[in-house]
């Protein structure tokens, strides 16, 4: 009996070993930024923001957001703001709107792998869809206990994209950089918060952004629109 | 001795694909591409929970059951048997809806999905002799 439970236990080492090879080999899902330690030169990081515009590039007002799919204020931003924002100023080429990563991991934990998820929609052209369906979904996955991982897949399907390749682009470090970046780039022109709203590199403050009519106003106001 | 082998390779299957389930694992080796069509799937979930994850409990379940009915004091125990029975064709009832579900649902196979399939397949026919063991006991 006992030469059994050695060829048990035998089959057991090298199954677990096998596991655990697979969890650490090839590119781990990138679920936090960078580690800024390990980055040389965090100029060359830097370079590597980009934003998501939407709009006439040569619109008079350029409105930039830094955004946390994690963040409630942004959440209200988004289902609240922005879509009004889109309608009368972007749609009539007033205004060009670009997006950017700011997630704040020390206070949400999923932020990061929801800016990535983002992204991996935005290999596929559909970074808006996802992106309002991430933030449609806040209550649900803000809360998992776990990389809500299985949620953000299901939105992939929900909005259209290809799950395959969304699903590969996901659990790798695939735009963890560009992230990263993002969120550099969000500190060294002092954001510390999100939303974020600059109009024409004015920044809004805490109250503004909250309502339509006083960023309709700051808008209007820059441009002359 | 056969079915906690195949109790053992069924545990280490699954918490494979339940590592894959929780992210800790990026991609599956699976060569087809199917099974992360399949692992991603709706039907991936089962009353909330994930398909791995009933996997692993119930070859765990399984092994323990087996290991135990190894020892000496257990080896006349009824249950044991009845439990090993019970236990493997509930699997493969369960095992048959989700390979209804690649066939004709998902369109997609994982392969991994069928190495499994064909583990408590093989727990059913290793069960066989218990089966006979608990119907000639008076």
């Amino acid at each position: 009996m006992k030469p059994f439970y050695v060829l048990l236990a035998a089959i057991a080492v090298i199954g677990i070993g096998a596991i655990f090879y697979s969890m650490r080999s090839g590119a781990e899902m990138a679920t936090e930024p960078l580690d800024m330690s390990t980055i040389a030169n965090a100029d060359s990081l830097l370079a590597q923001a980009r934003g998501i515009p939407i709009g006439d590039e040569n619109a008079p007002v350029q409105v930039i957001v830094f955004s946390d799919f994690q963040c409630g204020g942004c959440a209200h931003w988004t289902t609240n703001v922005e879509p009004l924002v889109k309608q009368e100023y972007v749609e009539t080429g007033k205004v060009r709107y670009t997006y950017y990563d700011y997630p704040i991991t020390s206070i949400h934990a999923h932020a990061f792998l929801a800016a990535r998820a983002a992204r991996c929609a935005l290999d596929q052209d559909k970074f808006w869809e996802y992106h309002d369906r991430v933030f449609a979904g806040q209550y649900e996955w803000s809360y998992s206990r776990t990389a809500p991982v299985d949620i953000f897949t299901r939105y992939a399907t929900e909005t259209g994209l290809d799950v395959d390749e969304f699903t590969q682009c996901l659990r790798s470090d695939r735009h963890a950089e560009t992230v990263t970046a993002n969120a550099l780039l969000g500190q060294t022109l002092g954001v510390n918060g999100t939303p974020t709203v600059y109009i024409n590199q004015r920044k809004l403050g805490d109250r503004e952004w909250q309502d339509f009519a006083t960023v309709s106003a700051a808008i209007q106001a820059a441009g002359g629109v | 001795m056969g079915l906690a082998l195949l109790a053992l390779t069924g545990v280490l299957v699954s918490a494979y694909m339940t590592a894959y389930k929780l992210g800790f694992v990026g991609s599956l080796v699976c060569g087809t591409g199917g099974c992360e069509t399949v692992q991603n799937s709706p039907w991936s979930v089962f009353m909330g929970v994930p398909v791995p994850v009933i996997g692993l409990a119930g070859y765990g379940l399984m092994l323990v059951i087996s290991l135990l009915g190894l020892q000496p004091r257990f080896e006349e125990d009824r249950r044991i048997p009845a439990l090993l029975v019970g236990g493997a064709l509930i699997g493969l009832a369960f095992t048959t809806y989700l390979t209804w579900l690649e066939a004709t649902v998902i369109n997609a196979w994982c392969r991994w999905c069928i190495v499994s399939a064909v583990i408590i397949t093989l727990t059913v026919l290793f069960t066989l002799p218990e089966f006979r063991r608990l119907r000639s006991q008076p």
